[in-house]
């Protein structure tokens, strides 16, 4: 049960993290399905940190480790909002498809990242072609454990970042603002704001909360990444998120939550006897976030929630 | 009062100016990569990707690998058809990739199992993907449930869901699915000597006609009959086919239908062709369903146009393969066509640059041509 | 003269526009602390002019002052900044928001970026209080009537500090009651020394809150009038003026049996809570033009939406020949021979990326002449458009192949007349259809109604230009706030009188 537990917290947290990214790009307007490739890109940044850092395991202090939580954490924040840009400047400034953009950014994400560390891993040691980097020793910097129960940092970022996000969406003026331009620009534009403006910030904190889901991810349970593999469909599984928590992030939360839930289940149900006496083979466990989010949406979407404005260029032409 | 349009004018004509700009951008970020990794080779390892098998020096040997380069198109094109269909109505089909993971698993399970002739087993896949394709059309016409959110979560559905499916048919010395060819030989497409064309290339079987045939199917019906002027009256003006009376609801299902039933075909003409077996442990899509909305917007979202894109993409992913694996890797061609991809969501503006290129090289003519006619009049005054 | 003082004035302001000047020559003087109308027909120039004072578009001609000093005006920030607020007709408020932060949005109080809504809510309680513009400020917009929507838009204005507040028709969207309370928060706001422009066009109002009143016309400036010293009368006719400038040559109506049978109908509006359409009942025959007249927003495009079945009516009853089709879909419609040339041609008249062939057979392309064993038959649909375009004139780059999209608008309309009338409905719903065209183009499509007519036909048309009206109609009803407010006969009634009953001024209890 601890176990499932933990995994739940840890997948909960990445999912919150990348849902709160989208929530805040489809609060300024803009509709984000590249929230996987950022992952990706994400997830890249944050282990070439680990990869090449140097850090002695046995000989960390308290200091070392939260030096290199933080440069982790920040690598894959750099490289998440520099990718986003990628979305932000077709949709934004060349009113491009923002569905194929996302698309593209998805594909571009896990491709970009095989290239870059095949072509690092052969730089290396020529006959190396694996698409991995290994990063054991450096995770358990944000490891701490207590008994069987391991506490990943990002778990407790993720829960910060909540509280943060709440505050920043309803409590100041930059939120205020975001929001009235996903919901309305032409009012927000008639009263001064610079929705251009306002919606590259939207795009780029999806580039930061979508590089930390990314690196959180991939710090889940394994110490080394395969990034052939992208990130499996947690960017998408985000997006149902964040729809299902009717773009509000203490529903978000208990959706994340939820859904982290039933992917826990897929990594733990072999050890809690009553899952693994019923012999469920361990595909179902991975169906089930799926289907339970397109059940879930087949509901909840009559009534939809979404900001109005959001996929709509904005063109200042047309008051 | 019949006037000739200037061929640059002309729609069909951008589109492909727009696709051949967005593949040399493409190849041009590619090779800049390459030469970022390792600038020696770069050059000879973007050719080696464009040159797929044209890089085997005998000619047999290239008609074999041009029958294998074929095989793999033959699904794509399926792909990118489904892709295009759906967004003549408006909708954005990304879960042709996961309509094309049904459609394999029906496909095979049908070869493996029971060992069911090859046209069963093709119906099986059409089949399941339609059914695939109709459960996003009934979501998004009667619970308004997004296309592309439904196409995804059915993608991964559908990928765990076929793991489970085929996994009574693993070859126990692998990962992979049986070979049709060791016991199930009747489900394997037919050659029709075709194989013989390209220098005894085993694979290649009517898969390839039947893909060109469905392309020009699908361009027939969406050019010349009742349904397609009317998928394309919705998808152009939603208000205007409401207000002639057009069934919005039943078209956009019947769509996601064919839509998912071509993506079905794909997979059935790709597996039942045993050139490559199921692996049983994925976990990822498969890219040939997301590779299709390459091939469909590269192809100007025409089914022709698809036909070549999606050969061009095939083409340059297999010749990703040639490259010198002691500096770079294979999925330097995955990279560059999602490049392309990236830059088909700009094609929209490519053309407004061509068009305010033409109108301002207009507006300089009319300008010049009125200060002749007045310089004209001028001296005819003068005389 | 000279030594009036005036709040802002736009002095000799011309505007062109590619083929049609839209301003010519207008002058506005705003007093301080005046309520100023602005009189005029659709298509007068007043949002022209208005867009003009809010820096949209730069004039030819003409300058602006306020408080006598000129400035200029490059962009709505800087109208602002002059304190000129406005309050659009559609309102421009976020849905999801509450009131409270609908009339912060954009200048905040906030102490380190975060807001400081206690703060505001004091000063948007203070004003409410002051011009007695009551509203909840928690309430979420979609919430509240659209009455309060418009008291906070005014908050809106005066929590800017505006001291020249615009009305852009601020009653179209209004129950009776709320438009007495929006008249007595006008007066409030002008007894405090407040400047207001009050564009409209129903007399009534001008004549019961306006100290004066200017009118446009045409692009042109007639003149501006103390309301104390003129009349409804007065006003109506410089707003429409006296001659009707071209006139449609047809015979007296022989109307016969009754082809279209409304009965007591009643359609939702999409803009407002209120309905748009309210227990309309009316009876068009063959032989006969009957026109909706009415200004713009009274409910005539609901009303030709529940007739044709784009929206599903909330009561009522619709018989065409006899038979019921109340809930039929449109298609049925469309085959029993009801036709419908719409008032948006680009919304709905036209696929824009379709060629005009298959634009000229849009209402017909399922027919056996067009289709058959499910395919397009497309030398018949050529042959059809070559007829059609031979016939009703309609010019294009390269005939049947030409992208509706880059035909003119005048011709874009021809083909849509040219589709609907020569489909030879029973019922021809005409709405507008002559809206922007030139002066030959409307010639000639109300020549093509009236033969239609002329045929047996029944014809109904909505149309928001009084010389269409007055010229074309057999009967004419004039439709205000949703409902019926007079039947008119051309020959024996005026420009002036219709006005009237246009305006809301005058109404009789039809049928």
């Amino acid at each position: 049960m601890v176990l499932l537990l933990q995994y739940t917290l840890i997948f909960a947290a990445v999912l919150l993290l990348v849902a709160l990214g989208g929530c805040f790009t489809e609060h300024s307007g803009v509709i984000n399905i590249g929230l996987e490739g950022i992952m990706v890109m994400g997830a890249l940044g944050g282990a070439l940190v680990m990869r090449f850092l140097p850090y002695d395991a046995s000989a960390a202090t308290l200091a070392t480790r939260f030096g290199m939580f933080g440069l982790v954490a920040l690598a894959s924040v750099a490289v998440g909002m520099l990718y986003s840009l990628l979305l932000a400047v077709a949709s934004i400034n060349f009113k491009a498809d923002q569905t194929i953009v996302g698309t593209a950014m998805n594909l571009l994400g896990t491709a970009a990242a095989t290239v870059i560390v095949k072509s690092m891993n052969t730089a290396a040691n020529p006959d190396d072609h694996s698409s991995e980097i290994q990063y054991g020793g450096p995770k358990s910097a944000f490891i701490s454990k207590f008994g069987t129960f391991e506490l990943n940092w990002f778990v407790i970022l993720a829960a910060v970042l909540l509280v943060v996000s709440i505050i920043v969406l309803y409590k100041t003026r930059f939120g205020l603002r975001l929001r009235a331009c996903g919901e309305h620009p032409q009012a927000a534009d008639s009263v001064g704001i610079n929705v251009f403006k306002m919606r590259y910030a939207g795009v780029l904190i999806s580039g930061f909360l979508g590089g930390l889901g990314g690196i959180t991810y991939i710090t889940v349970g394994v110490s080394l990444w395969k990034f052939e593999n992208g990130v499996a469909g947690f960017g998408f599984l985000a997006l149902a998120v964040m729809i299902f928590g009717a773009w509000d992030p203490i529903k978000i939360a208990g959706a994340a939550i939820l859904f982290g839930l039933f992917r826990a289940l897929g990594n733990v149900h072999a050890g809690i006897p009553f899952l693994a006496s019923m012999e469920i083979p361990p595909a179902v466990y991975n169906m089930l976030p799926y289907i339970v989010s397109l059940i879930v949406l087949a509901f909840t979407s009559k009534k939809s929630r979404a900001p109005k404005a959001e996929g709509i260029p904005y063109d200042k032409g047309q008051r | 009062m019949k006037q000739r349009t200037p061929l640059l004018r002309k729609n069909g004509f951008q589109t492909i100016l727009s696709s051949l700009l967005c593949i040399i951008l493409g190849l041009l970020v590619g090779y800049l990569v390459l030469l970022v990794i390792n600038a020696e080779g770069a050059w000879n390892a973007i050719i080696d990707v464009l040159k797929n098998f044209m890089k085997y020096p005998s000619g047999a040997a290239r008609m074999k690998y041009l029958g294998s380069t074929l095989v793999k198109t033959a699904p794509l094109i399926m792909c990118s058809l489904s892709v295009l269909f759906a967004y003549k109505v408006g909708l954005f089909n990304i879960g042709a990739a996961g309509q094309y993971v049904i459609g394999a698993a029906a496909g095979l399970y049908c070869a493996l199992m029971p060992g069911l002739p090859w046209y069963v087993c093709l119906l099986a896949a059409v089949a399941a993907g339609a059914i695939s394709g109709a459960i996003c059309g009934v979501l998004r016409a009667y619970c308004n449930v997004n296309v592309v959110i439904s196409g995804i979560m059915l993608n991964w559905i559908s990928l765990y869901a076929t793991n489970l499916i085929l996994k009574p048919g693993m070859d126990p010395t692998g990962k992979d699915t049986f070979r049709l060819v060791k016991e199930h030989k009747d489900s394997i497409l037919p050659t029709l000597g075709l194989d013989k064309l390209f220098s005894n290339n085993q694979y290649v079987t009517i898969a390839i006609p039947i893909a060109i045939i469905v392309a020009i199917v699908i361009w027939i019906i969406l050019d010349k009959t009742k349904f397609g002027y009317e998928l394309k009256a919705t998808g152009n003006n939603l208000n205007a086919a409401k207000y002639c009376g057009m069934k919005e609801n039943r078209n956009i299902i019947l769509t996601m239908v064919i839509s998912g039933a071509l993506a079905g075909l794909g997979a059935a003409l790709f597996y039942l062709s045993d050139i490559e077996q199921w692996n049983v442990n994925s976990s990822s899509v498969p890219a040939m369903g997301f590779n299709g909305i390459a091939a469909a917007f590269l192809g100007g979202l025409n089914p022709i146009g698809a036909i070549f894109s999606s050969f061009f993409i095939q083409h340059i992913t297999l010749g990703g393969g040639n490259v010198d694996l002691s500096h770079y890797c294979a999925q330097i061609a995955d990279f560059i066509s999602a490049v392309i991809i990236y830059l088909c969501g700009f094609v929209l503006f490519f053309k407004s640059v061509i068009n305010r290129f033409l109108d301002k090289r207009d507006e300089k003519r009319i300008q010049r041509e009125k200060a002749a006619n007045a310089e004209a009049t001028e001296k005819g005054g003068n005389k | 003269m000279s030594n009036e003082h005036y709040a802002i004035e736009m002095l000799h302001i011309t505007k062109r526009f590619p083929g049609i000047v839209a301003n010519d020559d207008i002058t506005l003087q705003l007093k301080p602390g005046e309520i100023h109308a602005l009189l005029g027909e659709n298509g007068a120039g007043k949002s022209t002019l208005m867009s003009v004072l809010f820096g949209l578009y730069q004039p030819e001609e003409g300058i602006i002052k306020k408080d006598g000093v000129e400035v200029t005006i490059r962009n709505p920030n800087d109208a602002t900044a002059l304190h000129i607020g406005m309050v659009h007709q559609h309102f421009k408020l976020v849905e999801c928001f509450s009131v409270l932060d609908n009339i912060i949005l954009g200048i905040e109080p906030t102490k380190a970026g975060f807001l400081r809504k206690a703060e505001a809510r004091e000063k948007v309680m203070a004003l409410s209080e002051k011009y007695g513009l009551h509203v909840d400020p928690d309430a979420l917009i979609e919430d509240i009537t659209v009455g309060m929507q418009q008291r906070t838009e005014i908050l809106k204005m005066l929590y800017r500090d505006n001291e020249i507040l615009i009305f852009d028709e601020p009653t179209a969207v209004l129950t009776p009651q709320e438009i007495d309370e929006l008249m007595e928060i006008m007066r409030g706001l002008a007894r405090e020394g407040k400047s207001i422009l009050f564009i409209s066009h129903k007399l009534n109002e001008i004549m019961s809150v306006a100290d004066r009143c200017s009118v446009l016309r045409k692009g042109k400036y007639i003149g501006t009038v103390e309301v104390a010293n003129t009349t409804k009368e007065e006003l109506s006719r410089m707003m429409v003026g006296r001659d009707v400038e071209f006139v449609v040559h047809k015979d007296p109506a022989q109307p016969t049996d009754v082809v279209l049978d409304v009965e007591d109908i009643t359609v939702a509006s999409k803009m407002h809570s209120n309905n748009a359409v309210k227990n309309v009942s009316f009876k068009v025959r063959r032989g006969e033009i009957v026109c909706i007249a009415g200004i713009d927003g009274n409910g005539q495009t609901e009303l030709v939406y529940g007739l044709t079945g784009l929206e599903p009516l909330k009561s009522g009853k619709v018989i065409m020949n006899g038979e019921d089709i109340t809930k039929a879909p449109i298609r049925k419609r469309s085959v029993m021979g009801m036709s419908h040339i719409p008032e948006d041609r680009h919304k709905h008249g036209l696929v824009l990326d379709y060629p005009l062939e298959y634009n000229l057979v849009l209402q017909r392309y399922f027919e056996p002449e067009f289709t058959k064993c499910g395919f397009l038959r497309k030398a018949n649909i050529r042959s059809y458009a070559e007829r059609l375009i031979e016939q009703y004139d309609v010019r294009s780059g390269q005939g049947p192949i030409t992208m509706a999209r880059s035909m003119s608008g005048g011709n874009q309309q021809k083909a849509i007349v040219a589709r609907e009338i020569d489909k030879n409905p029973e019922l021809l719903i005409a709405v507008q259809p002559t809206r922007g065209l030139d002066v030959g183009a409307i010639e000639y499509i109300h020549k093509q109604i009236v033969a239609h007519r002329d045929s047996g036909k029944a014809v109904l048309l909505v149309s928001l230009e009084l010389e269409e009206v007055m010229s074309l109609s057999d009967r004419i009803l004039v439709m205000y706030e949703g409902e019926i407010v007079g039947e008119l006969d051309p020959k024996t009634t005026t420009v002036e009188e219709l006005g009237l009953y246009m305006a809301g001024a005058k109404r009789m209890e039809v049928q």
